[in-house]
């Protein structure tokens, strides 16, 4: 088959061609198609040559080749003969049928047009008669349309005429929005014909929609309603073009002023707080203020949750309000606290505060009320501390100088004893005051304390630090030894006591020994935070350098105290010696005045010391040595004179210097200038001491006659036996009061001592005066 | 504390107050003292440092008629000193000079240039112009204050004017500014009294009760050291008065005598009645000390007291810096003895 089908294949290939070139218009094209692939054997190319194609055949083949060739070629003719017959009889069939058909259509359009023509006057007549219709139904139409538009402007109206009734329907029933939507509805008639037509009506129903925005007003203003109602209120009203704004300012400006109620004023404060502590036993009277604040605040919180609702877009100027009102409270506290407020008042005041804060905070968070309080209470709670301290301070300056004003009306008495314990009790006292407050404060536990816990610690011992330094520089201030800076100079060391120094010594030491290791230990126990981040340049309270410092204060006012004492008898001793001539001076009759006062200022003393400081550990065995020693001294000294006088006098030896060195050397350098210590006994020996010293330095600075010198050796004589009694270094005593004898013999012009007969009478003269001078005084007194 | 072991000791043969530096003799380091006996043969020692620094040796030895209660030594010439003296129930106040050759002989006498013979009370001191070669004098007493010039050669001295400073004020001795030579302090009962002694007139005062001695300093101006019995030394800014500089403590008993160092200024020497000499460090300055190196601050803070020489008998009355070898100073006590010292190894690091 399929070797048949390639020969069926050639075969049209080339019946194609055939009639290709047989319908091509242009034969040079096929001819030269055909002369570019021809070859002489193709007998299908025009430029075929069959002489040529014969001489080829005839060269190139033998005779068999030639011969099947002719045969082929035969075969082929014959059969291109049969396809060209066939061919021309198709084509004859078909050009046969077509003239058939032609001659079929001839016949059938024939009489046609007629049947156009028919169809062409029938629908004619259909456009007219549809034409007709319309015509006939258009009036009709437009009158129903022209009633149908007539009928809804009479709606309208009606709806217009309505509109003050509907308003005030609305309004009885409060269907405020209904009302706001028909009223806005008809707004644009009632805008172009509201002068003309419809006067009346919108009259009414501006006049309602007036009472609208009037219950809307209230309604809005009212607290009572629910906030759903009053921010709808607010929208409605918006609605009708109402100034909201302005609405808006008055309400918060009523807010505003409602801040004033709110205040905790510094007068009304401790109120506030007494009543919550009366609260337990009188329930009737329910710790009003307190309550009151928290319902009004609580109103204000709510009045500002409303508020920020209604107004959303308020909220800056609510901040500001609600962070003023904060920064009232605590101005007000700081107020407050400028006066004495006890730790417990303090934590109430600030508890409510705190509450209030926190009310503040859940309606408007985002103003960091808390953070702002926060910042304000740490200053505050600072202050407190402070201000607590300084208190504490003036406390005991008030103790110490509360009695130094009764002074000078009451009998010395025990006076500086009772300044002394009361002042004691005031450090005492007021530290364990502040440390219980303190530790209120930090067992409080409302929020910022928790935080703040740490710090508080710090402020303390800080606070502590401080606290007894500046008290350290006012004990000196107080005593004078130190003038403050505005004092002026000189006013304040003749006014100060000198009991008062003494007893401000003996507080120091006080201060040292019991309070200081006291608050140590109260300060390790329940204060100990707060040191490692508050304060990185070491801890605050160092109670280390405060015992030193108190320390050396004590002994600084110690030293004050008998410098001041002594001041006085150096005064007293310069009057007695700058005043008379000494050169010139007369016998002596009695005992001199000044040692009168001498030891009137030892007496006092005495008196100032044994209401302060403690006796001393070792009391001096009194009786029974010193009257052994005494004997001994006094008499070497007597000896020592007469020996001098007799020598100075009978060869006016130049080695006198020599004798009272000699004698110096064997008596046992006395030391004079010893150490204070806190006794009574130590206090009054230096005293004593100083005041001789002095005695002796004057008496140096003179030039005695006879009688100069006698009057001072009576006057020394006289002062042995009271100074031996009061004091505690008896050999000092004597070296000292020897010494100024031998001063006095020193600076003398003519020695020649009293006798002592004379001097045993002199003494006892004088001392039996004093004893009858002393009992006049004591009958006085006990009569009077 | 240290004591005074290190110290050259002489002894004089009495009692004594006054010691006076040798300003005028640049060869040595000489000091000048005399005794206060009411009895006996006063004497004037004029004490020589041997060069070494190691002995302390009697260079004259001059009888002088009374007993001493001040002595000063002529800035410009090293044979001329002053002495205010008493007999005993009056006192007087002169201008001596050494006799030429003096040397071995004991006991030489003095030749008075001028008695300063204006005065009737008691007499508390001259001094000297401290400018070097004026030939002014100052003398006081306790109510008057008189200005000498003095001419060595004619051996006289005239008043060249005279003022009372009033019953008042007892005056007890006093110090010329070397900074203004016009200008003197002197103590009173109850303050120190600047006088002009152009005008004579009591120019400025500071109100201070019981001021013993006053010093100026030589190395600033306007410093002022004062020694009183109730609080011991005080540093004065002479141009605010109303408060001291600085205060140092003092002395156990009083403080009797103050002296600044010629050289070295913060150096301050005080003598008392509790036998003891004490040197003073006193850094503090109004305005100029601000910028001190904190160290040196520190050590001030800490104590001022530089250390107490302690190693005396009696009252030290008498003090004198040595205005040639700065560092040296002579103390005299009551009992006659004479301590040369040296404060080198408290001397500030420069």
């Amino acid at each position: 088959m399929a070797a048949e089908a390639a020969p069926m294949d050639e075969k049209a290939k080339r019946m194609r061609d055939l009639l290709s070139s047989f319908y091509a218009p242009d034969p040079s094209i096929t001819t030269s198609n055909s002369s570019i692939n021809a070859s002489f054997d193709n007998i299908n190319s025009t430029s075929f040559d069959a002489d040529q194609y014969m001489d080829l055949m005839i060269k190139k083949s033998n005779l068999e080749v030639l011969l099947q060739r002719h045969v082929q070629m035969a075969a082929e003719i014959k059969n291109l003969d049969t396809d060209l017959q066939m061919l021309v009889y198709e084509n004859y069939n078909k050009f046969i049928s077509a003239t058939d058909t032609i001659k079929r259509m001839k016949s059938n359009i024939f009489g046609m047009e007629g049947n156009m023509d028919q169809l062409l006057q029938k629908i004619m007549s259909v456009q007219s008669r549809s034409d007709g219709v319309n015509t006939s139904l258009f009036e009709k139409r437009e009158h129903i349309e022209k009633l149908h538009r007539t009928r809804n402007l009479l709606r309208k109206v009606q709806f217009i005429y309505d509109l003050p009734a509907r308003l005030q329907k609305c309004i009885k029933s409060e269907a405020y929005g209904d009302a706001v939507r028909f009223y806005t509805g008809a707004m644009p008639i009632l805008k172009v014909y509201g002068d003309t037509s419809f006067q009346d009506c919108r009259r009414a129903s501006e006049e309602a929609i007036e009472i609208i925005i009037k219950n809307l007003q209230t309604k809005l203003f009212s607290d009572s309603e629910s906030i759903q109602a009053r921010a709808e209120a607010a929208v409605l009203l918006k609605q009708l073009d109402v100034p909201v704004d302005s609405l808006k300012a008055k309400l918060l400006e009523k807010l505003e002023q409602s801040l004033d109620g709110l205040q905790i004023k510094p007068e009304e404060a401790s109120k506030l707080v007494e009543h919550d502590d009366s609260s337990n036993d009188t329930e009737s009277n329910d710790q009003h203020p307190a309550k009151i604040h928290e319902d009004a605040v609580r109103g204000f919180s709510e009045a500002m949750r409303a508020y920020r609702e209604i107004f959303p877009d308020s909220e800056e100027r609510l901040f500001k309000l609600a962070r003023a009102l904060t920064a009232m409270h605590f101005e007000n506290m700081e107020l407050y606290i400028r006066k004495r407020v006890s730790a417990a008042d303090f934590l109430g005041i600030f508890r409510i505060i705190w509450e209030d804060v926190v009310l503040m905070d859940e309606v408007l968070p985002e103003a960091a009320l808390s953070d702002l309080s926060a910042e304000a209470a740490q200053v505050t709670l600072k202050q407190f501390v402070a201000r607590t301290f300084s208190h504490l301070q003036q406390d005991i300056s008030d103790t110490l100088l509360k009695f130094d004003i009764n002074q000078k009306e009451a009998v010395e008495g025990e006076v500086l004893k009772v300044i002394l314990e009361a002042s004691q009790k005031a450090v005492l006292q007021g530290t364990t005051n502040i440390f219980q407050d303190f530790r209120q404060l930090l067992d409080e536990n409302a929020g910022i304390f928790i935080k703040m816990r740490d710090l508080i610690s710090g402020w303390i011992q800080k606070g502590f630090q401080d606290f007894f330094r500046s008290l350290e520089a006012q004990f000196l201030v107080l005593s004078g030894k130190t003038s403050s800076s505005n004092d002026i100079e000189g006013k304040s060391s003749d006014k100060i006591h000198a009991g008062l120094i003494l007893v401000l010594a003996q507080l120091s030491v006080f201060i040292e020994q019991k309070v200081i290791p006291r608050v140590t230990e109260e300060i390790a126990a329940s204060f100990s935070g707060g040191n490692s981040q508050a304060f990185e340049n070491g801890p605050a309270f160092i109670p280390g350098e405060l015992c030193r410092v108190f320390h050396a204060a004590s002994e600084k006012l110690l030293q004050h105290y008998i410098d001041t004492r002594t001041q006085k008898v150096s005064v007293l001793l310069r009057k007695r010696f700058k005043t008379p001539n000494w050169v010139k001076h007369k016998e002596p009759r009695e005992v001199h005045m000044y040692v009168d006062m001498f030891l009137h200022e030892l007496e006092e003393v005495g008196k100032e010391v044994k209401q302060v400081l403690p006796q001393g550990t070792f009391r001096k065995h009194k009786r029974t040595d010193s009257n052994g020693s005494n004997t001994t001294t006094s008499s070497r000294s007597n000896t020592l004179h007469s020996d001098k006088m007799t020598r100075s006098n009978s060869q006016r030896a130049r080695s006198q210097l020599f004798e009272t060195h000699l004698a110096k050397l064997f008596k046992q350098k006395v030391e004079i200038f010893t150490k204070v210590e806190f006794t009574q006994e130590s206090v009054v020996t230096t005293t004593v001491k100083l005041c001789l010293k002095s005695l002796q330095e004057y008496v140096r600075l003179q030039t005695f006659n006879r009688s100069g010198f006698q009057q001072i050796q009576l006057d020394i004589q006289f002062l042995k036996a009271p100074l031996k009694e009061t004091v505690e270094d008896e050999a000092a005593i004597d070296f000292l009061l020897d010494e100024v004898i031998v001063a006095a013999s020193e600076r003398c012009l003519d020695v020649i001592p009293l006798e002592p007969p004379i001097l045993d009478k002199l003494i006892q003269a004088k001392l039996a005066k004093s004893k009858e001078h002393n009992n006049n005084n004591n009958n006085n007194t006990v009569s009077s | 504390m240290q004591g005074g072991s290190s110290g050259i000791g002489y002894g004089l043969k009495y009692q004594a107050r006054c010691i006076s530096d040798v300003k005028a003799d640049r060869d040595h380091t000489s000091f000048l003292t005399g005794t206060l006996s009411l009895k006996e043969e006063n004497e004037v020692h004029l004490l020589r440092l041997s060069s070494g620094g190691s002995e302390l040796l009697c260079e004259g030895l001059f009888s002088h008629p009374n007993e001493i209660w001040d002595l000063a030594s002529c800035p410009f010439d090293q044979r001329i000193f002053s002495t205010v003296f008493s007999t005993g129930d009056s006192f007087g106040a002169a201008i001596w000079q050494i006799p030429e050759p003096y040397g071995q002989s004991n006991s030489s006498t003095l030749e008075c240039v001028a008695s300063l013979d204006a005065h009737v009370g008691k007499i508390n001191c001259v001094l000297w112009c401290p400018s070097g070669n004026s030939d002014k004098l100052v003398s006081m007493d306790e109510q008057n204050l008189v200005l000498w010039s003095l001419d060595s050669s004619k051996k006289s001295a005239e008043v060249l004017s005279k003022e009372s400073a009033g019953m008042r004020h007892s005056l007890s001795g006093g110090a010329w500014n070397p900074h203004d030579v016009n200008s003197v302090a002197a103590t009173s009962e109850s303050s120190i009294q600047f006088w002009d002694l152009r005008t004579m007139k009591k120019v400025n005062s500071i109100e201070r009760a019981h001021v013993r001695n006053v010093d100026y300093n030589l190395k600033r101006e306007h410093i002022l050291v004062s020694a009183d019995d109730e609080s011991g030394i005080h540093l004065w800014d002479l141009r605010k008065t109303n408060v001291p500089v600085q205060e140092l403590p003092g002395h156990t008993h009083w403080t009797w005598a103050v002296r600044c160092n010629p050289e070295y200024e913060e150096l301050i020497l005080s003598v008392g009645t509790d036998s003891a000499v004490n040197l003073w460090f006193a850094s503090a300055s109004s305005e100029n000390k601000t910028s001190g190196s904190p160290v040196e601050a520190s050590r001030q803070r800490v104590n001022p007291l530089l250390n107490s020489y302690t190693d005396y008998e009696d009252s030290v009355y008498g003090l004198a810096w040595s205005s040639r070898e700065p560092w040296i100073f002579a103390s005299l006590s009551y009992d006659g003895r004479v301590v040369i010292e040296s404060v080198k190894p408290f001397l500030p690091r420069r």
